[in-house]
């Protein structure tokens, strides 16, 4: 067999002490704990009886004794204990109001974000925006919110799920853009230039070519854009009353005279909250990996 | 009728001058290589031929179609980028096909052409393959093969073997040449490579700065360059040029070349020219075309470095401005401060004006 020359990676790759290793190891653990255990603890909350969850019940135990589905039918409206009575509104509404308001939100940011950037990566249309959008960002969301309120009042927009996911379009826009500025950059402007050279319109280039090939990227950039918006509290909890309140804004009102805070019910929306964003990063997984190495093709 | 005439070309970016007044003259099936250092405008050129960036001023016309303000898509040219521009969310057979289908070809003429391009570039087996996980030599195969079968009367190709391993770039040079053969397309090849354009173009436009310097057949460059700047670009390595004097001798006028003494004698047509002024100049000869003197009489200069490639040496003699190169077949047994004495061949001797950097040209 001939000799192999060392790979590049190996030759690299420094030799190193077992106390090193132990210490890499040991404080990989202590990352993942600090971020795994509390998830642990929400979905093990979230399957445990009353008993075994409110404040006045006995010990607390990793694991739930008699694991149960209370939590998820009390929130759904049927009401499971003498301890706490059934609630006036269920999660049913405020999940809703989540999905449509991200949802659409997201749409408004990504379309808005997309064109914009599209137009000053390729056309030098637009200076401004840049500085402009970053400027949105710059000041604390509490200093405008008020007048915002003053303004989505004056047009009906309060405690409407439209209302909100205009908000988010509005506030999430600057991370659009800015995402997609980048890859539309990055993007070699030869690739549009060869199709329209072959005849095609610029419009047909840019759904056609650019949209198509920019793929991974606008799901990477999606995906952030909604989980911003997904997680929102502060605008939900100051435009939203009643009707059309999400579940951060729910869930913080799940709480009875005579149990104090429902941790169980808390637990429970919580872990369906954590569904469409883990469903989503599973579903465009192999997009994120691409999205970050986007453009590794030109040289 | 598919000729390009580039009439006054010039094209300004901002305050920066590209291209200044750019007379061209390319014939309908011709293969003209536009060849220059990098920056000195050839992109510019060819993104004008194919209305990607407008010109400043003059004209450019297909056969005596003028081009003014007709959108890209419908010059009817083809163009193969350096940075093979592949659809990389598509597999081959959609790249191969995608201007045809633009075009709303019918499906068994795609499939017919698509068929007969893929087997020219000897893609067949790679129809059905995602773009994305093509190698560079590939893809840039792909991107040639895309334009091709459109069948242009155009076809403008910048740079499209500078990205590709050499092995493949000598293969693809003459299926390039073989491709322009099959469907005699008027072909306009940027590069600055000047073996890819003696090789394969009829015509030779060499640019730099912004200034056409010279257009002409690969071998009439070779041999008469027109100027200073050509005289060093083509040609590897480019042309000896001493600086010199003229003045008379027994033997008739030769060039006096300071502490190098005096050169052999000029050929008579060039000596009729130069008889009488006594401007500066610069003798040149080309390295390959030098033999080692018998009698000792030549130019005699030390050795300061020898190359040896493959089957031919490179000689390095002299030093700064009085250096030059001679190239020899196999080995020169030249070694390092030995002094050789150099003969050019007469008929290879060029001289240049040192002001205007003009070839002086032997008059009839
Ligand atoms: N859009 C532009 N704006 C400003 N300057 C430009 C632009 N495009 C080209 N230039 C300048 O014009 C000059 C000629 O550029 P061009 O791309 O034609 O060179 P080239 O001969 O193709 O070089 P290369 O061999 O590197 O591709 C360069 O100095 C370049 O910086
Ligand atoms: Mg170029």
């Amino acid at each position: 067999m001939p000799l192999q020359p060392p790979s590049l990676q190996q030759s690299c790759q420094m030799k190193r002490s077992v106390p090193f290793e132990l210490f890499r190891y040991a404080a990989i653990l202590l990352a993942l704990a600090i971020t795994l255990v509390p998830i642990l603890w929400m979905v093990s909350m979230a399957f445990k009886p009353i008993g075994e969850w409110s404040a006045t019940g006995a010990e607390l135990t990793w694991w739930p004794k008699e694991p149960t589905l209370n939590n998820f039918r009390f929130i759904f409206g049927e009401s499971t204990s003498n301890l706490i009575v059934a609630l006036d509104r269920t999660a049913l509404k405020p999940i809703l109001s989540s999905l449509l308001s991200a949802v659409f939100g997201t749409a408004i940011a990504m379309g808005a974000g997309t064109a914009a950037a599209y137009g000053l990566s390729r056309f030098g249309s637009g200076q401004n925006l840049p500085l402009a959008l970053i400027q949105l960002r710059l000041f604390p969301p509490m200093a405008v919110m008020i007048p915002v309120m003053i303004m989505w009042a004056f047009l009906g927009l309060i405690d409407t799920w439209w209302g909100l996911a205009l908000i988010y379009g509005i506030v999430t826009l600057p991370f659009a853009f800015w995402l997609m500025k980048t890859f539309f950059d990055d993007m070699p402007r030869e690739i549009e230039e060869a199709a329209l050279v072959e005849g095609c319109s610029r419009w047909r280039v840019f759904t056609r070519i650019t949209l198509p090939m920019m793929r991974a990227p606008l799901a990477s950039a999606a995906l952030f854009v909604f989980i911003l918006n997904w997680s929102d509290y502060l605008i939900a909890l100051l435009l939203t009353t009643r009707e059309w309140v999400t579940i951060p804004v729910y869930m913080a009102s799940l709480s009875s005279s005579m149990t104090g805070q429902l941790y169980g019910a808390k637990a429970a929306l919580g872990l369906i909250a954590a569904v469409p964003p883990v469903i989503m990063g599973i579903a465009i997984q192999r997009h994120l990996v691409r999205g970050l190495t986007f453009g590794a093709l030109k040289q | 009728m598919s000729a390009i005439h580039l009439q006054n070309l010039v094209k300004r970016f901002g305050p920066f001058t590209a291209l200044r007044t750019m007379d061209l003259h390319i014939a309908d099936g011709e293969f003209m290589a536009l060849l220059g250092p990098s920056g000195c405008g050839k992109s510019t050129t060819m993104n004008m031929i194919a209305g990607m960036e407008e010109p400043s001023e003059g004209q450019i016309l297909f056969g005596d179609r003028d081009m003014a303000g007709v959108p890209m898509g419908r010059r009817g040219v083809g163009f193969v980028f350096q940075n093979y521009a592949i659809f990389t969310h598509m597999t081959v057979r959609g790249n191969l096909s995608y201007g045809l289908r633009m075009r709303g070809a019918p499906k068994s003429e795609i499939d017919r052409r698509v068929g007969a391009v893929a087997e020219l570039l000897q893609l067949t087996p790679l129809l059905h393959r995602k773009a994305n996980r093509l190698s560079v030599n590939i893809l840039q195969r792909v991107a040639i093969g895309r334009s091709a079968i459109m069948e242009p009367a155009i076809f403008l190709l910048d740079e499209p073997l500078s990205n590709v391993d050499a092995a493949f770039r000598a293969v693809m040079r003459t299926e390039l040449k073989h491709l322009q053969r099959e469907f005699k397309q008027t072909m306009v090849y940027v590069t600055h490579d000047q073996l890819e354009a003696m090789t394969m173009a009829d015509r030779i436009a060499v640019m730099d700065h912004g200034v056409l310097q010279q257009v002409g057949a690969p071998l009439d460059v070779y041999n008469n360059p027109a100027n200073l700047f050509v005289a060093r670009f083509i040609g590897a390595p480019g042309m000896n040029l001493l600086p010199g004097r003229p003045a008379e001798s027994d033997g008739g006028l030769v060039i006096d070349l300071g502490p190098l003494g005096i050169s052999p004698p000029l050929p008579e047509g060039i000596a009729a020219v130069l008889r009488g002024s006594n401007g500066e100049v610069f003798y040149g000869f080309r390295p390959e075309q030098v033999t080692r003197s018998v009698d000792g009489r030549g130019l005699a200069m030390p050795v300061s470095f020898v190359e040896r490639i493959g089957a031919r040496t490179i000689v390095h003699l002299g030093e700064g401005e009085r250096s030059v190169k001679a190239v020899f077949e196999n080995d020169a047994g030249a070694v390092v401060g030995e002094t050789l004495v150099l003969v050019p061949d007469a008929a290879s001797v060029r001289v240049f004006d040192a002001g205007s950097g003009r070839a002086v040209m032997a008059e009839g």
